[in-house]
């Protein structure tokens, strides 16, 4: 069985092609947000590198989100397109998850993606038995009101994600020695996490098809809204 | 804060133009004040100085328009906007934190989904029929940039 995954909630683009076993290629730029431009060139030129035709890949795994709105329809729209040819399956995987399973942390580990105006996507995850489960649900939030959070109820923390380059100092001197910071190269999406989770998922049947799969921006709630907008007029 | 006084539509036109000018990408520009205040002028003012060709109209329908100048432009008239929702299914931030300039009409109907490096200018009615009264704040390095350019003649 041979997997093509993509992310583009970022502005790392990132495509990978796995087996049941092995990771097969994976090819990423981090560069701007030019991905309606790069993406397909990007998977033609991984594909042709393996020896690989579209009509060869059995499962299709994408980066749902949270992330960029136009980022986040490209990819899906890309891995749609391709589904859709072949009547292949999808399985759309959380960004934040992806990036959490980039990282072997005993601990907890806190993926952070930028949210802008000193807010973060986030979610809380471990590894228990060789799963990594979702401890607190995806959600998006200030940076300080999750700091606060982090550091009242939990120890032995990893982070990683873009969130954590704007965030550094703050982390540092809100979590001290509580907190570890990933080293760069797991910092950031990469295809090759949501392939492997999206190869671990087809068989919990979270597949979706070509129809029904949509991106999760993860905005703010209008209750949400309100209340920030009562607290800064208060 | 800076006050500047504009007694006719020419000089909101020179002002609008200087100020594109200065402009660099990434830069937001929230204009505020009443119908006939002056913000539709001072963006076509603002496109100008940016190298804009094209005709800058408001976007009544679109929410927002798309200039190619020196760099890209967006503009957004949330004048009617009803409700952010719509501004969310635009992917408005990708617009408000990109290498493009963003000017936003309004602006201050969406305060709170403005970036915190946005440049302000209220736009007044002064005593004369002609008169404008524009008042520019904002914070961080790019404001105290702007405005030192502004004082430059
Ligand atoms: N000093 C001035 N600056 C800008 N506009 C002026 C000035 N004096 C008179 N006007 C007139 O005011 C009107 C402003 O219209 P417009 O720019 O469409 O306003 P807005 O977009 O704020 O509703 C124009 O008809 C313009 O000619
Ligand atoms: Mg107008």
């Amino acid at each position: 069985m041979k997997i093509l995954a993509i992310d583009t909630s970022t502005v790392m683009a990132t495509c990978a092609v796995l087996d049941e076993d092995n990771l097969l290629g994976e090819f990423s730029l981090n560069q701007n947000f030019g991905h309606s431009e790069n993406l397909v060139p990007m998977v033609k030129t991984l594909l042709d590198n393996l020896s690989l035709k579209v009509s060869d890949i059995d499962l299709y795994g994408v980066a749902v989100g949270p992330g960029s709105f136009t980022g986040l329809r490209i990819g899906i729209a890309t891995v749609k397109a391709f589904a859709h040819v072949y009547n292949k399956p999808i399985v759309g995987i959380s960004t934040l998850e992806g990036l959490a399973f980039n990282l072997s942390h005993r601990g907890i580990i806190v993926p952070m993606i930028d949210a802008r105006r000193n807010r973060v996507y986030t979610g809380i995850y471990k590894w228990e038995n060789g799963y990594l489960n979702n401890i607190e649900e995806d959600t998006v939030m200030e940076i300080d009101q999750l700091l606060e959070h982090l550091g009242e109820n939990y120890n032995n923390i990893m982070v990683n994600g873009n969130g954590i380059n704007i965030h550094r100092e703050k982390i540092k001197d809100k979590l001290g020695d509580k907190v570890e910071f990933a080293p760069n190269i797991h910092n950031t999406c990469r295809a090759a996490s949501i392939g492997e989770l999206a190869l671990l998922k087809k068989d919990h049947g979270k597949l979706s098809n070509y129809f029904t799969l949509v991106p999760e921006y993860l905005r703010e709630s209008q209750a949400q809204r309100d209340y920030k907008k009562k607290e800064r007029d208060n | 804060m800076v006050k500047i006084i504009l007694k006719n539509p020419k000089e909101s036109q020179d002002f609008g133009e200087k100020l594109g000018r200065i402009l660099k990408g990434g830069d937001v520009i929230s204009l505020t004040g009443d119908l006939g205040a002056g913000k539709t002028t001072i963006t076509k003012a603002i496109g100008k100085g940016l190298e804009v060709e094209e005709y800058i109209t408001s976007p009544t329908f679109a929410l927002i328009n798309q200039y190619e100048g020196r760099v890209r432009v967006y503009h957004f008239d949330v004048y009617r906007l009803e409700g952010v929702e719509d501004l969310y299914d635009l992917g408005f931030e990708d617009y408000f934190y990109s290498d493009g300039v963003t000017i936003v009409e309004w602006g201050d109907k969406i305060h709170g989904l403005l970036p915190e490096h946005t440049i302000h200018i209220q736009i007044e009615k002064g005593k004369e029929l002609n008169e404008r009264i524009v008042t520019i704040s904002g914070q961080g390095e790019r404001y105290s940039e702007i405005v030192e350019e502004l004082r430059k003649s």
